[in-house]
């Protein structure tokens, strides 16, 4: 049991953080509000890094964290964390150009009520990218996937500017599905669960950073606020829930890596805490920065953005919790 | 990162497993899973079968594996050591009822005693004498430093006034290791002495507290006009205060293992409450028991990393937030034992309650758990300027 970083899994991080610090500015995601076309250079250095989405998922997982952290926006987290997994699943001939970085997919599933289970919806909703990726891979029951281009498409407008998703016509090519089998499917699932997770706890603690070092900095009463005992208690609850959520994911990226049986639960437990993480982080962040941090023009909105995003996508906390429970009585 | 531990470990763990399948009392395996067993009161407070066990431990090698043999370990590893607490935890299996001894006094007595006090140390281990802790006072809980039982010096000896509280196992013990205010000038946390009293010297009187529960594990302890001997002093006169902080260092890391360990047997318990009582199809408590079970299992994986930091000789700042975090768990698990209980769940009467009150009981005794050995306040104070590195509160 060692939950320390290989020297390679450092490297890897330190590659990403140095890179998406450098890649991906606020000021790259302010402008991809309005034109979606601005996380393109973004891309370019990241498809350097698409082999990931078929390697140890503890690997994916560390550099998610960092993606998380500056909550990149773009094909990189469906490609890799959706697209290439159902591929190698589904024993798809585009997995190696998807681990190269030279195509770009995502992964269609859930139907009009939002859940990530196979169905036969006519339309399905919250696909990610679906307007700008080379492809589209729609799951049916059986389950089944076919791969499609430039199927219809329609926005549905959230408050995270780092996640666009989209309604998607199921019926748009389905001609040649391949079939997948369930156990595989649900394998992909997982993965999927726990990796959003780990972007998840990227930006909660990119929320936690900042408000950090905002009670650190800011004056109130000729002392920082951050030597208020009301103030350091929240931010030590906030720790608490960032700290265990970044452990839980760990643990299961662990498990789905040495094929454990607990790897189910614990990536329930993953999604859910990365959750409690995420917008106790938003919410305490906000009420930390006052007034400053509820203004568009500060950057902290743009993590409370995607924290919500994220909670609300690919199941709440709440609907993980039923499933968890499923599993435990 | 990896899940299987090695495979030098694993044999240790065998090693350690056959041992207890052979050796554990029945009467261990009572199965406690809150504080300190709750319900045996001061006139069994450390029952024969647990001192002969803690005896059994220490000759075996068990007590604290990370010590030399012959004080009652086999020098394991820390991995080892975390192994050992986690499978003990496991089993709910306690080494000892008395911590005070082996926890406290035998470290600091390695660090800082002299050699003739050194002699004190494998019976404390081995459980042959039963030491208490004079620490908290009535003025001085929090703020342990401001504690006023005074020593004053006399050529060759102490003369001991003034009054301890929370003093566990204080009716059992033979010797007392007691902080002391030996110059009152000083600032508050330069003028503490450390000293070791016989609790049979006159003048000392002991009336034991009831807690909340109705048993009686501590007491208050008074001091009148109490001698004691000057090579009672433990390292520098005046200089108590740093040997305050120590304990099991290389226990430390693993202890965490203990609290997790225990809110699991907890949150079991809640789902067989729940089965029993009908309610494992109602959606609001399914969702409340997974929330529940989510909670802990993210505190053992930060367990876990905290420890494997710790193991490759890093700083460890996830186990600041152990204590606080399985405590206050812990409580919210309790309470809601009670509350599956409708209108039964403050019922002690056990003929008529679910498991001879155990909810109950457990809730009472969670308040230990986020109160003793700093509350959830102070280590919430501890994780924003130690761990956060913000300024010292205002």
């Amino acid at each position: 049991m060692d939950f320390t970083l290989s020297p390679d899994q450092e490297l890897l991080r330190d590659t990403a953080r140095q890179l998406l610090e450098r890649e991906c500015p606020t000021t790259l995601l302010r402008a991809h509000i309005g034109d979606p076309a601005a996380a393109d250079p973004l891309w370019r250095h990241l498809r350097d890094f698409a082999a990931l989405g078929d390697g140890p998922l503890t690997d994916g997982c560390v550099f998610l964290e960092e993606s998380g952290y500056v909550a990149a926006p773009g094909p990189f987290f469906p490609t890799v964390a959706l697209f290439a997994p159902l591929l190698a699943a589904a024993g798809h001939e585009l997995l190696a150009p998807a681990l190269a970085g030279e195509i770009t997919g995502t992964v269609a599933v859930a139907g009009a009520d939002g859940v990530w289970t196979a169905n036969d919806d006519p339309v399905k909703t919250f696909v990610p990218e679906a307007d700008r990726v080379d492809w589209v891979a729609i799951v049916s029951t059986g389950p089944t996937v076919a791969l499609v281009q430039s199927p219809e498409t329609r926005p549905v407008a959230t408050v995270d500017f780092s996640r666009r998703v989209f309604e998607v016509d199921a019926g748009s090519g389905s001609a040649g599905a391949h079939s997948i089998d369930p156990e595989a499917f649900e394998s992909v699932l997982e993965r999927a669960t726990i990796a959003l997770a780990a972007e998840m706890v990227g930006t909660a603690r990119r929320l936690f950073d900042m408000t950090l070092a905002y009670a650190k900095e800011r004056v109130q009463f000729d002392v920082p606020i951050g030597s208020f005992q009301a103030l350091q208690h929240k931010l030590a609850d906030m720790a608490l829930d960032l700290e265990r959520a970044t452990s839980a994911v760990a643990y299961a990226a662990m498990t789905v890596d040495a094929k454990d049986a607990d790897r189910r639960r614990a990536a329930h437990v993953a999604k859910a805490a990365a959750g409690a993480a995420a917008t106790r982080g938003a919410k305490d962040g906000i009420q930390i920065h006052g007034g400053i941090g509820y203004t568009w023009e500060h950057d902290l909105h743009l993590f409370i953005r995607h924290a919500y995003g994220s909670e609300a996508w690919m199941g709440t906390s709440a609907w993980h919790h039923d499933r968890l429970a499923d599993l435990l009585l | 990162m990896q899940l299987a531990w090695r495979p030098e470990d694993e044999a240790f763990r065998a090693e350690l497993v056959a041992f207890l399948d052979e050796h554990v009392p029945a009467e261990a395996n009572a199965g406690f899973d809150y504080a300190d067993a709750g319900e045996r009161d001061e006139r069994d407070l450390i029952p024969a079968w647990s001192r002969a066990w803690q005896a059994t431990l220490f000759d075996n090698g068990w007590m604290i594996p990370a010590y030399p043999p012959e004080l009652g370990g086999r020098n394991c590893t820390p991995v080892q050591t975390l192994i050992y607490l986690e499978e003990m935890a496991r089993r709910r299996v306690p080494r000892s009822l008395h911590f005070p001894g082996y926890a406290i006094v035998a470290p600091s007595l390695l660090e800082f005693g002299s050699e003739q006090q050194r002699e004190l140390v494998p019976p404390a281990i081995r459980g042959d004498t039963i030491w208490c802790i004079g620490m908290s006072e009535p003025n001085a809980g929090s703020d342990l430093a401001g504690l006023t039982t005074r020593a004053d010096v006399h050529d060759d000896e102490f003369v001991v006034n003034g009054q301890k509280v929370w003093t566990s196992y204080a009716m059992a013990a033979q010797k007392c290791f007691c902080y002391v205010r030996t110059d009152p000038e000083a600032p508050k946390h330069k003028g503490i002495s450390l000293l070791i009293i016989d609790m049979d010297t006159p003048g000392i009187d002991i009336r034991p507290l009831r807690h909340i529960s109705g048993a009686a594990n501590f007491a208050e302890v008074f001091f009148g006009d109490v001698v004691v001997p000057r090579e009672n002093l433990v390292g520098t006169l005046n200089d108590g205060w740093r040997i305050t902080q120590g304990s099991l260092a290389h226990e430390r890391a693993g202890l965490w293992v203990e609290g997790v360990s225990r809110l699991e047997t907890t949150i079991r318990g809640l789902v067989a409450l729940a089965r029993r009582r009908g309610l494992v199809d109602d959606p609001i408590v399914r969702r409340r028991l997974a929330e529940l079970y989510e909670r802990a299992a993210s505190l053992r994986a930060l367990g876990y990393k905290g420890f494997s930091s710790f193991a490759q000789g890093s700083s460890a700042p996830e186990h600041s937030f152990m204590k606080m975090a399985t405590s206050e768990l812990g409580k919210e698990c309790w309470e809601y034992g009670m509350e599956l209980q409708g209108a039964y769940g403050a019922v002690a009467d056990p003929e008529r309650g679910e498991e001879d009150g155990r909810w109950i009981m457990g809730f009472f005794m969670s308040f230990a758990n986020t109160i003793a050995g700093g509350s959830s306040e102070i280590q919430r104070n501890i994780i924003a300027q130690r761990v956060l590195g913000l300024p010292r509160a205002r």
